[in-house]
């Protein structure tokens, strides 16, 4: 078997007294497109904030690919031979903020686009290569031959994006002049273009008609089959159950099922999630 | 290798029937962009470019625009930080009230230093520019937890200390006379000496601090502090480390400030602590926003517009002088949000497109302007005032 490329081992966040994510264990396979469905307000975005970085967990763990998102800052090792307490050594744990994330090979796409509204279609998708690229204000003010050559290549790149969720006739177009469908897409490439290990769509399929849903997942299958596993929280279940190869359900903050899609359509609990409980049904 | 990938990648529209170019260019043998001479054709322009540099190659020479040294040299210096100030705030989006401390800074160090130290000029220029990155990068941390207004209230707060400094310790800054006897500049024995020679100093640094901003906004950097703009939570998410590139750009920005100051001090008889106050900030953003923030070029245009006039025209208000600020920053961001050389440029790749068809559309626009006139004056006032007036 191989590893799984994301593991959650008992994460929690609280907003006050609000519990967002409550004790959540997850393990996302490699190379599948994994869906993450609930009702409203079950925590679904707050999870992929969690694994992203917007938010630090109230508790528990992020394994990626093998390795803790959890580090030791400088500060820590530096204390740590005078410390012999475990718990004061936790404390100074640090989570790797999210730039430093989007580097390790996690991208994400927002529910609401979130494109640069000052920038093309072209130079949206050149900035997704940025941790993939070296060059700093030095080498950019004098324009050093190597920095020029390695412009070359993220143009090169970003073009290659661009095609393969096929807007590359608006590479010069402002980015907020495409209408939404392409808007999303482009979003997509932009994170295909930090050159991923796990890509997170947040409700990629919202505000699409029926034949850009059905570009969207062949876009999605296209994406697993480079080798990048695909995790999306959707809406639209006939667009999950058609393309997801494993469902994890939330709800109220708990993980609450798991399966293929027919397991999960025949759980108890999600058609209660769902449907609401009746009475005599609820304990059967 | 590389440019047959690049033929393969990106799509050609060459057989598109769809694709048309625009009118123009298709029907007019004469195009606007360049101007032909027999089988010569230069486009246009390199034509203004060229004729700027001779404007500004020929303007010192007393047979031309002699007189105006001194204008033109604290031209050159404030182009400097506006340019610095363009990056910060028109390309990263971070607002700064508190450049001309900055400025401040990088005069006073360089002046005191070479002054009282007997350092070289040259040196003193450096380890102000060092010392002002320095105090820029440690309440750079702290002061990019804020955002928007309070960025700006911060900012502002800096000025203002920093004025207050250059006031209360007189021990260096020496207010009562302001700090006097500066040594100029000089490269070898060649000092410069005559505002003559120190025009061409200002200029040449201002060209270098150009070009160079120029290559930062079109690289990667430049890319991410659009980015940092556009959306931070998306900066983020695709790795852009944000707080340290706002920053990064803060302190370059406060570099070129600094930089700029250390001219202004060697150029100077003295410098007291009123050019560094808080009215020097807005006289800067309105700059700044005259030149449009997102344009680097653009900043030469601001700072030659407000420089020309407050040096001139607006003495003569003397304590109106604000209110002439605050009158031109309000009538620009209503008319011209973008910038007024950024809007003269847009009209010009207007006139490219258009002008074939100027007539017809000059005509409708004739018909048209009294209402619209009208309708964008309208705007300006309370709805409640106008609409009492009308039966």
């Amino acid at each position: 078997m191989s590893q799984p490329i994301l593991e959650t081992k008992n994460l929690s966040k609280a907003f006050g007294g609000l519990i967002a994510v409550d004790k959540v264990d997850l393990t996302i396979d490699i190379g599948k497109i994994t869906a993450i469905i609930g009702p409203n307000g079950a925590g679904k975005t707050s999870l992929f904030n969690l694994i992203t970085g917007v938010y630090r967990p109230t508790s528990g763990e992020i394994v990626f690919d093998g390795k803790s998102l959890k580090y030791n800052p400088w500060y820590a090792k530096a204390v740590a031979p005078m410390l012999k307490q475990r718990m004061l050594k936790n404390k100074l744990q640090r989570h790797a903020s999210a730039h430093k994330r989007a580097a390790l090979g996690i991208a994400r796409t927002f529910q609401h686009v979130h494109l640069f509204g000052n920038m093309t279609v072209l130079e949206n998708i050149m900035t997704g290569q940025h941790t993939r690229s070296r060059s700093g204000f030095l080498g950019a003010a004098i324009r050093l031959p190597k920095m020029r050559r390695e412009e070359d290549t993220i143009r090169l790149n970003a073009m290659k994006y661009l095609n393969m969720v096929g807007l590359g006739r608006q590479a010069e177009q402002n980015a907020m002049s495409l209408p939404l469908g392409q808007q999303k897409l482009l979003a997509i490439a932009r994170a295909l273009a930090t050159e991923p290990k796990l890509i997170l769509l947040d409700e990629p399929g919202a505000g699409l008609n029926a034949l850009e849903k059905r570009e969207l997942s062949d876009l999605m299958k296209r994406i697993r089959d480079m080798g990048i596993t695909v995790v999306l929280v959707e809406h639209d279940m006939p667009l999950v159950m058609g393309i997801a190869e494993w469902i994890i359900v939330l709800d109220s903050g708990r993980k609450i099922a798991e399966g293929t899609a027919a397991q999960v359509q025949k759980d108890h609990k999600v058609i209660a999630a769902y449907l609401g409980e009746e009475d005599d049904g609820a304990e059967g | 290798m590389l440019g047959k990938l690049k033929n393969k990648l990106v799509p050609s529209n060459k057989h598109d029937p769809s694709v048309e170019k625009p009118t123009a260019q298709r029907h007019s043998p004469i195009s606007i962009t360049q101007l032909k001479i027999g089988k010569i054709s230069i486009r246009w322009t390199y034509i203004a470019v060229a004729m700027l540099l001779t404007f500004f190659i020929l303007a010192p020479f007393s047979w031309f625009l002699g007189k105006y040294n001194f204008v033109m040299i604290s031209m050159g210096i404030n182009t400097i930080v506006i340019v610095g100030l363009c990056l910060l705030m028109g390309y990263t989006g971070q607002v700064s009230l508190g450049q001309a401390a900055y400025f401040g800074i990088g005069a006073y160090f360089s002046g005191y230093l070479s002054k009282s130290y007997d350092v070289n000029p040259w040196l003193a220029m450096l380890i102000a520019a060092i010392a002002t990155g320095a105090f820029a990068y440690i309440i750079g941390y702290p002061i990019f937890k804020l955002r928007g207004n309070y960025l700006a209230m911060a900012t502002l707060a800096i000025g203002l200390i920093m004025v207050t400094f250059f006031k209360q310790w007189d021990v260096y800054t020496d207010h009562a006379e302001g700090l006097s006897g500066i040594p100029f500049l000089s490269i070898g024995g060649f000092a410069f000496n005559t505002p003559f020679r120190r025009y061409f100093l200002v200029w040449a640094f201002c060209l270098f601090i150009l070009l160079i901003s120029q290559n930062i906004v079109r690289s990667r950097t430049g890319r991410a502090l659009r980015a940092i703009h556009g959306n931070e939570a998306a900066a983020e998410s695709i790795g852009i480390n944000v707080t340290q590139f706002k920053v990064k750009v803060f302190v370059l920005s406060a570099v070129y400030a600094s930089l700029a100051g250390s001219l202004f001090a060697h150029h100077m008889p003295s410098i007291g602590p009123q050019p560094f106050d808080f009215l020097a900030s807005v006289k800067l953003v309105v700059m700044a926003v005259i030149g449009g923030l997102a344009s680097i070029w653009g900043a030469i245009f601001g700072a030659g517009t407000i420089t020309i006039l407050s040096e001139d025209l607006l003495v003569r208000l003397t304590q109106l002088a604000p209110v002439a600020y605050g009158l031109i920053l309000v009538i620009v961001m209503i008319f011209m949000p973008q910038g007024v050389f950024v809007a003269l440029k847009s009209s010009a790749k207007w006139l490219q497109v258009n002008w074939i068809n100027l007539p017809a559309i000059m005509n409708r626009k004739r018909k048209e302007f009294p209402s619209q006139m009208k309708n964008r004056m309208i705007r300006l006032v309370p709805a409640r005032l106008w609409r009492k007036s009308e039966p």
